[in-house]
């Protein structure tokens, strides 16, 4: 990925550019002081994405990327700001994330992911049908039974297996976890750990024991939340809560 | 407070029974009516039913310019009486039309115009019944500018104490561990933002433990091991508002007690859940505790100082919640302390700004 990062402020471009560098998948970092160099830059050169601080003297951050608007193969943005006022204002000129200042190495792998994410062609045409996965077939003791993706409450990696836990049991199943995300992303199973999928609306609690990590708790045990994933968790708590979900 | 009397004898005829309730309930509703004050919208309406209550032709009520409101057809040449009742703040009558100037905290508030055949006790009186609606709906306007006043002054402030401890802290890790002074000063920025935040005056209970939660972070590594922490929270609660810097007061209190005070290793809990419709959340410390006397004496503002956290705490919750909704201390010596918050999950007008 190409990405040009844009900041009036000094150390925090210092900054930025470091932690670009040192996130995966970033193969090149160039940096602006001000909205014109970061013109002439994209002239320049194709860029896949613009780390774009809002508040700069002379043209902002909010009126350069009105100008993206208007390219052809417009670059991914994603605004960098102290105060988040105006959230609403960057996703409408179209951003893919907005980051707070200063910006945690965890955040700024999510932004990342995001724009993998819209950059990927169209899911919808290379995804199986939704509920090609609500159900799934289990062998136990030679016999084949269905375990209900509803009955999931989360699912833990094991080689090229994972565990299914319900209610009534554990159960293998032979595909790779994130083969599994993908089929169920869309039914509400999020990823929370490298080895961990978790139902949303199944959670009962999250606990913490600060400094040490984040556990959602379901009623048939706990699943390890990382820290990259744990800000993502929380938003969908939040929403899935708002919706009324865990009435 | 002035007391408003109900107009029973005014209307001819009235008496005991439906009639008077009739009269009783119409005079509420005028009142009501005048709650936006003589200007308000609610004019034409108490025009409408003080007019039905006096039986009379007409009823005009006008403020200090302008032409009266009316129900039933304008008096003829009312404009003029309502001048000179302005101009002489006194009485002013012609051919059956009586105008009678409205006071409001003895001054001139409005013009009550009556055309009919009424009385002349009977427009009196309800020229100071009409002043003595208007001055209690003055009082209640002003009684809820206060009260919205208070709440925002009592507005938790982010403890100066805390924010040292934690600058030097970090600035301790700056050179021995920079990867953990770097986390601490995105704990604090995390902190600072919530506390500053001046986009309303009410979060989410999800907004209230993430500020608490990069507290602790902080507070954690301003104690080191000494400090235990755990955090609980049920999600059906996530969406809940609370006005901004409730839970955090409580949590650095519980840290103070039970670590900072004694100097010893301490446990603080931190438990959010769903109970029915309210919303309960509970901070405990393992520390010394207190007399129940005395946490009594802190709630009721008349502690030490250094535990206004509390009092202003337990105000606004009961400001904005009611008065069943304050903070609930349950401690006694050597039994550490624990302290309840209980919130309405849903509660009407409270928005998250």
């Amino acid at each position: 990925m190409r990405v040009l990062a844009v900041d009036d402020v000094g150390p925090a471009l210092d900054e930025l550019r470091r932690l670009l560098c040192a996130a995966p998948g970033v193969e090149e970092v160039e940096t602006a002081p001000d909205a014109l160099a970061a013109v002439r830059l994209l002239q320049a050169a194709r860029f896949d994405a613009v780390f774009l601080d809002i508040a700069m003297p002379g043209m902002d951050g909010m009126e350069l990327a009105a100008l993206f608007t208007r390219m052809t193969e417009p670059p991914a943005i994603v605004f960098v700001t102290a105060f988040d006022e105006h959230a609403a204002a960057a996703y409408q000129v179209g951003a893919v994330d907005y980051l707070l200042k200063p910006i945690s190495a965890e955040r700024l792998a999510a932004a990342l992911d995001r724009i993998r994410r819209f950059a990927a062609p169209d899911p919808t045409t290379s995804r199986p049908p939704v509920d090609a996965l609500a159900a799934v077939p289990i062998e136990l003791g030679g016999r084949t039974r269905f375990v209900r993706r509803d009955d999931v409450r989360f699912v833990e990696a094991q080689g090229d297996y994972v565990r299914l836990h319900t209610p009534e049991g554990s159960h293998l199943l032979r595909i790779p976890i994130s083969r599994l995300e993908g089929h169920w992303a869309d039914a509400g199973f999020l990823r929370v750990h490298r080895g961990f999928l978790l139902a949303v609306a199944r959670v009962r609690e999250l606990r913490s024991d600060i400094g040490g990590g984040l556990l959602a708790h379901t009623d048939v045990g706990d699943v390890p939340v990382s820290r990259r994933h744990a800000r993502e968790l929380r938003e969908r708590l939040l929403d899935a809560a708002t919706k009324g979900v865990f009435e | 407070m002035p007391v408003v009397r109900a107009p029973l004898a005014w209307r001819r005829g009235a008496r005991r029974g439906a009639d008077a309730m009739a009269a009783l309930a119409a005079g509420r509703r005028i009142k009501h009516d005048l709650r936006a004050g003589i200007g308000g919208a609610g004019v034409a309406s108490a025009a409408g039913g003080l007019r039905a209550l006096l039986d009379v032709d007409a009823v005009g009520l006008a403020g200090l310019d302008g032409p009266p409101v009316w129900s039933g057809p304008p008096a003829p040449d009312a404009d003029e009486l309502v001048e000179r009742v302005r101009e002489r703040d006194a009485r002013a009558a012609r051919d059956g039309v009586v105008a009678l100037p409205v006071h409001v905290h003895d001054g001139l508030a409005g013009v009550l115009v009556i055309d009919g055949d009424l009385a002349g006790g009977a427009a009196r009186e309800a020229a100071a019944w009409v002043g003595e609606a208007l001055e209690r709906a003055q009082l209640e306007a002003s009684a809820e500018v206060a009260a919205q006043a208070e709440l925002r002054a009592l507005r938790a402030e982010i403890s100066p104490h805390f924010v040292y401890n934690s600058l030097t802290t970090i600035a301790s890790f700056v050179e021995s561990d920079p990867e953990r002074a770097r986390d601490l000063m995105l704990e604090f920025a995390a902190y600072t933002r919530h506390g500053l935040a001046r986009h309303g005056d009410y979060t989410t209970v999800a907004g209230e433990f993430a500020a608490i939660e990069a507290y602790l972070a902080l507070a954690r590594a301003v104690h080191g091991e000494k400090l235990r922490v755990q955090v609980r929270i049920a999600p059906e609660i996530l969406p809940v508002a609370v006005p901004y810097l409730v839970l955090q007061p409580l949590v650095e209190n519980a840290v103070r007690h039970g670590v900072e005070a004694t100097g010893r290793e301490g446990l603080v809990q931190v438990a959010g859940e769903a109970q029915g419709s309210e919303c309960v959340i509970t901070v405990e410390d393992d520390g010394p505790g207190m007399d129940p006397g005395y946490a009594a004496e802190v709630l009721a503002g008349r502690g030490r100082p250094g535990h206004l956290g509390l009092v202003n705490v337990d105000r606004r919750l009961r400001s904005v919640f009611g008065p069943g909704y304050g903070l609930i201390v349950e401690t006694a010596p050597h039994a550490g302390t624990r302290v309840v918050l209980r919130l309405p999950r849903f509660q009407p007008g409270v928005v998250v700004g």
